[in-house]
């Protein structure tokens, strides 16, 4: 008698549990936004003060203060005219990052000139460079190695866009750069190691970290600001000394 | 016997709660299940190109066909400015091919993510929980939050290029909501303020190979009807990346455009 109860109780419990999967789907929910998972980098990142640890780049013999000042230049030509600025800017923008993942890509837009990057995840091997023609982000492709977002970039342009790498040096043609995101503090921070190699330029593998702090969901992107290439008075501050106003 | 004629009619009768249930929680199942389909989430994850469906052989072709926007006396009124970046300086016709002056060549302009409607440069959609995000082959992205938020109160809203979307999935369709763009002229004729409200509708076909945006303009003091037309794209095929628009102003090249070549009949 007892064990009849006792299968009809569960019988019960089955059915109101079957029959109400709004219910159940809202809890799963629910579940998932407690806990952020560890392989999902979605969100609003900012980088502040003090989420930047750059070394000094070790650059070859060949990278001379002449080579470094003729780079410099063709940076500053690119601020100037309005280019896109390319990966670097994008990933040490001043203003926030949106980073959103799907099944096979992650998309990084900035509010900065610099172009959307796409992070392939359905692709293991790089477009062959024949067929690709070098960009201010290059080609990434990424997988995760556990709870480590590996993305490794080629295809680079070393003349377009602003090339400098923090802590020194500049990316060119033959740059790699391998970065390495990982979440910490409960899915708070958003940590990313770059890696930069060129033999030309570095004599050792140049690392640094940058860490974002993840902005609430409610957080609004603004569109970039605007530039304007032709502003007479925009050309002359960014061509010519400062002057003390007097 | 008395006992188990009194455990079957005590399951009996349990088993008649349990079916009372069912059938009274059944509509509510019923409703759920419907629910549960309509919102179903279509894979829109990818790269979208443009199509000329039908075959007009010019960019401005592509919208020719559409009907035209039925306005208000009042919004017919309205003069809709060119684009200043815009410059033909002879104003001539040019023959296929011949190379010629459309732009004054400027980069770097505000709203990011290249207006509301695509060109010919692909659509890229990547969907998350909390917000779809349409990107292009420039700076800025399409933000369509998915969070459940309300527009902005207008009057605390500074107007943008791609105002302000909200999104929800309706019977399998993502519906995409937006109000606070900046004024200004829409395809086939309309016209927008930032009161306007634009809906729109992305729908696959069932194959996940097409997808179909119908643009929907609302705005009783600017249409007489609703402004409705669509645009069609076809989805990259696999293996395909995103290419990286380049903008120099200080390139000659920059301000040029080349009229398409004569089509073959």
């Amino acid at each position: 008698m007892k064990s009849i109860v006792t299968a009809l109780a569960a019988v019960l419990t089955l059915t109101v549990t079957a029959t109400d999967p709004v219910g159940a789907q809202e809890g799963a929910d629910r579940n998932r936004s407690a806990a952020p998972s560890a392989r999902d980098i979605s969100g609003f990142w900012e980088l502040s003060i003090d989420g930047s640890n750059v070394p000094a780049a070790v650059l070859t013999p060949g990278i001379t203060k002449a080579v470094l000042d003729e780079q410099a230049k063709k940076d500053a030509h690119a601020i100037r005219w309005c280019n896109i600025l390319g990966l670097q800017h994008a990933m040490g923008s001043p203003r926030p990052i949106d980073i959103r993942q799907g099944a096979r890509m992650i998309v990084i837009a900035t509010e900065v000139n610099a172009a959307t990057r796409y992070l392939y995840l359905d692709r293991r091997t790089h477009i062959n460079r024949e067929e690709f023609d070098p960009t201010t982000n290059g080609d990434s492709i990424a997988r995760w190695e556990g709870n480590v977002l590996v993305v490794d970039t080629v295809g680079f342009d070393g003349n377009k866009g602003m090339t400098a790498i923090p802590g020194g040096g500049f990316r060119t043609a033959d740059s790699h750069l391998v970065e390495r995101y990982r979440l910490l503090n409960n899915g708070s921070i958003l940590a990313v190691t770059f890696t930069w190699e060129d033999p030309k330029v570095f004599r050792t593998p140049h690392t640094y970290e940058f860490r974002y702090h993840r902005l609430p969901q409610s957080y609004e992107p603004r569109p970039p600001l605007a530039c304007d290439p032709f502003d007479q008075e925009r050309t002359r501050f960014l061509t010519t000394p400062p002057q003390i106003p007097r | 016997m008395r006992r188990s004629r009194r455990a079957f009619l005590l399951f009996a009768a349990a088993l008649g709660i349990v079916v009372s249930l069912t059938m009274w929680q059944a509509p509510t199942e019923s409703v759920a299940q419907r629910s549960a389909s309509t919102a179903a989430r279509p894979d829109l994850e990818g790269g979208w190109v443009r199509i000329d469906p039908e075959g007009s052989g010019s960019f401005g072709g592509l919208t020719s066909k559409f009907p035209r926007a039925v306005l208000t006396p009042a919004a017919a009124a309205i003069p809709v400015g060119r684009d200043p970046d815009d410059v033909d300086p002879d104003a001539k016709p040019h023959g296929p091919g011949e190379p010629y002056i459309v732009s004054q060549g400027r980069c770097g302009g505000p709203g990011g993510a290249g207006g509301i409607e695509p060109n010919s440069a692909a659509l890229f959609i990547v969907q998350a929980d909390d917000e779809v995000l349409l990107t292009r082959e420039g700076p800025g992205g399409r933000h369509i939050y998915m969070d459940g938020r309300a527009h902005p109160d207008l009057t605390r809203w500074t107007p943008i290029p791609l105002g302000h979307s909200v999104g929800r999935y309706e019977e399998g369709e993502l519906v995409v909501d937006t109000m606070g763009l900046t004024p200004g002229a829409v395809t086939a004729g309309g016209r927008r303020t930032p009161e306007t409200r634009l809906t729109e509708r992305y729908r696959l076909t069932p194959d996940g190979k097409k997808l179909t945006i119908t643009y929907t303009w609302n705005d009783p003091k600017l249409y007489q009807k609703p402004h409705t037309y669509s645009l069609e794209f076809d989805r990259l095929p696999e293996g395909s990346y995103a290419f990286e628009g380049w903008c120099d102003s200080s390139d000659p090249l920059q301000r040029q455009s080349i009229v398409p070549p004569a089509q073959l009949q």
